[in-house]
């Protein structure tokens, strides 16, 4: 028989009064993946994973974590499971190390094993220097980091994550994410939520797009890659008229006027670079070759907020593609 | 940051280990009890509860005139043992009301405060074990400001006072050995209606929330109810009145004493403790948890 799937959510739906917050979701994580969910603020995102925590109750529909239900199983469908909802909360007036000890022994940990366990996470999180220090004290990114050092002590098969390196500063986004790939790396099933393509991208293997509650897509990242459309590009050259004339001879390439007095171009990354030495050869100079949405993030855009006028150039969109009937696998 | 091996597909220990029923409860009350024991107003409360008698002894001592306007206010330079009895008619007014709901206004209520809900509810205890925890600390803090005060008072009484014999309500005096246990006995008469202003700050504290409202909504209420008591009101709403209970020790220190009042206050009590523990529980497993 084989295993059941880490999270397993069939026609979910959620209502805060006239709101649906999530509506119908189906949504499968396999054991060992590293899944994220992606979307605008107010896409659904975190009301799923505060039903899949048991904080909230779904409306209608199936949530199954490694099997289990709420319903059936009640604070027993955690077992196993660990991770924070939006930005990890503690109490100010304890220590970081305080609040993992009361935590550890809300699990049921033995003072000596918990001690063990608190070292090693709080290593993990590099924050074994801070230890002692009241948690009021700590820096946004800090208080992240507990959130996951608080998920580890759990020693979790599914770790979930909701927002990770929201707040934080460069650095600390990318001592994040690289947590957070080190453990992925390492077997854990992980569940990250996002509002941010590049993280999504750089992290998971697999998808959901939400959008107004709904999926909006579902699938890999390489076949949400496969969807995107052409990178778009701002071009201005030396002759703009001339520019565009060459474009009519090189088919893939669309080049249009941009609203700036510039040029907008849009080609996959091999019929780009012909066009662009072509401009060469004909004496047209490039003066500047700006992205302006990445294939993905273009993409992003157009799955979730179809009316936004922006650099996405709407005119080249790629069609939408039609993945939410086939969410569920 | 550096990583270690990160656990993989082994069961999880923790949860695993976690202990069921009632010994989960035990866990959330000890955790309770340690928040308790690092929070500086718990900590402050208690000081004050063990302080606060010695000081009104010693200031009362320096005025010639006594309170007479108040229960064994007249005593309270003649016998030690008149102090903590006319603390305890004092306390009664709010400070009772008041000490509970510092914590019971509170225990829940905070958690919406830092946002915490979400941490403790994602660690596989049932909000049922955590409402009983939670409740159990609360109510034992209420237990123990009270035995504080009570002991407080006593040993101000009679280590400045004395331990005279206590002229008693109906007139006759009072050996000390038998005046020290009336003391304690009305003391604990008032652990009864208390109980029921902790289940009151209780409900408060989940419906509303809101720490504030929790801690200042059983002394407003408490107040109200004593303002009724004064009031040439109905018997029966007065007798339903959870202050009312508070008054019941006065039928210990007759020559005959009575325990009507007594039963009756239990009841009331009784009465409050499982209305309004009910509806906390009740709001608390049904609530959703979107904040924080």
């Amino acid at each position: 028989m084989a295993a059941a799937p880490a999270v397993d959510a069939r026609g979910l739906v959620k209502r805060f009064g006239d709101l649906t917050a999530v509506d119908h979701v189906d949504l499968r994580v396999e054991v060992g993946e590293v899944y994220g969910i992606l979307g605008p603020n107010g896409a659904g995102k975190t009301t799923f994973l505060r039903m899949l925590f048991g904080l909230i109750r779904p409306d209608a529909g199936r949530l199954d974590v490694f099997g289990r239900t709420w319903a059936r199983d009640g604070p027993a469908t955690l077992a196993g499971v660990a991770g924070f909802v939006e930005s990890p909360r503690f109490y100010p007036y304890l220590s970081g190390r305080r609040n993992l000890e009361l935590l550890a022994g809300f699990d049921g940990a033995d003072a000596a094993t918990a001690a063990t366990a608190i070292d090693r996470v709080l290593n993990v999180v590099d924050l074994a220097d801070r230890a002692t220090d009241k948690v009021g004290g700590y820096s946004f990114g800090m208080r992240q980091r507990l959130g996951v050092a608080a998920s580890l002590l759990r020693e979790p098969r599914l770790l979930v994550l909701d927002e990770p390196a929201n707040g934080l500063d460069p650095a600390g986004i990318r001592d994040m994410r690289a947590l957070v790939k080190r453990l992925a790396a390492s077997g854990l099933t992980v569940l990250l939520s996002s509002h941010n393509m590049d993280e999504v991208e750089e992290i998971c293997d697999n998808v959901t797009i939400m959008s107004a509650g709904r999926v909006a897509f579902h699938g890999s990242i390489d076949a949400l890659r496969a969807q995107a459309p052409d990178p778009a590009h701002r071009l201005a050259t030396s002759d703009d008229e001339r520019a565009l004339d060459l474009a009519a001879e090189h088919p893939g390439v669309s080049l249009t006027r941009h609203p700036d007095a510039s040029l907008a171009l849009r080609a996959r990354a091999d019929v780009a670079d012909a066009y662009l030495i072509a401009l060469g050869r004909a004496g047209i100079a490039v003066r500047e070759l700006t992205l302006e949405v990445a294939p993905l993030e273009s993409l992003f855009f157009m799955l979730t907020d179809p009316d936004r006028q922006d650099a996405g150039d709407r005119a080249a969109a790629a069609p939408v593609p039609s993945a939410r009937a086939g969410a569920h696998r | 940051m550096t990583t270690t091996a990160a656990p993989n597909a082994a069961p999880n220990a923790a949860s695993a280990a976690a202990p069921p029923g009632r010994a989960r409860i035990r866990t959330v009350y000890r955790w309770e009890i340690a928040k308790l024991t690092a929070q500086m107003r718990t900590r402050a409360t208690l000081t004050v509860c063990l302080v606060a008698p010695f000081l009104f002894v010693v200031l009362l001592d320096q005025q010639s005139q006594v309170p007479k306007d108040t229960l064994f206010g007249r005593w309270v330079h003649a016998s030690g043992f008149a102090t903590p009895l006319f603390l305890l008619g004092f306390a009664t007014q709010w400070v009772f009301p008041l000490l509970t709901s510092i914590v019971a206004g509170d225990i829940f209520a905070g958690e919406d405060q830092y946002g915490t809900w979400k941490t403790i509810l994602t660690r596989a205890h049932s909000r049922t074990q955590i409402f009983w925890g939670k409740t159990l600390a609360a109510g034992s803090f209420a237990v123990l400001t009270v035995t504080v005060l009570a002991l407080s008072s006593l040993a101000a009484g009679v280590l400045l006072v004395g331990h005279q014999p206590l002229e008693g309500l109906s007139g006759t005096l009072l050996p000390s050995g038998r005046a020290a246990g009336l003391v304690l006995a009305a003391w604990a008469t008032a652990l009864i209606p208390l109980l029921g202003f902790t289940a009151l700050a209780v409900m408060l504290s989940v419906v509303t929330c809101n720490s504030a409202a929790g801690i200042v909504g059983p002394v407003v209420i408490g107040l109200i109810m004593q303002l009724y008591s004064f009031l040439n009101g109905s018997d029966a709403v007065r007798h339903l009145l959870l202050a009312t209970p508070f008054d019941a020790w006065h039928g210990l220190l007759r020559d005959h004493p009575y325990y009507g009042p007594l039963w009756q206050g239990a009841l009331v009590s009784a009465g409050y403790l499982a209305i309004c523990l009910a509806v906390a529980h009740t709001v608390l497993r049904r609530r959703d948890i979107t904040g924080g």
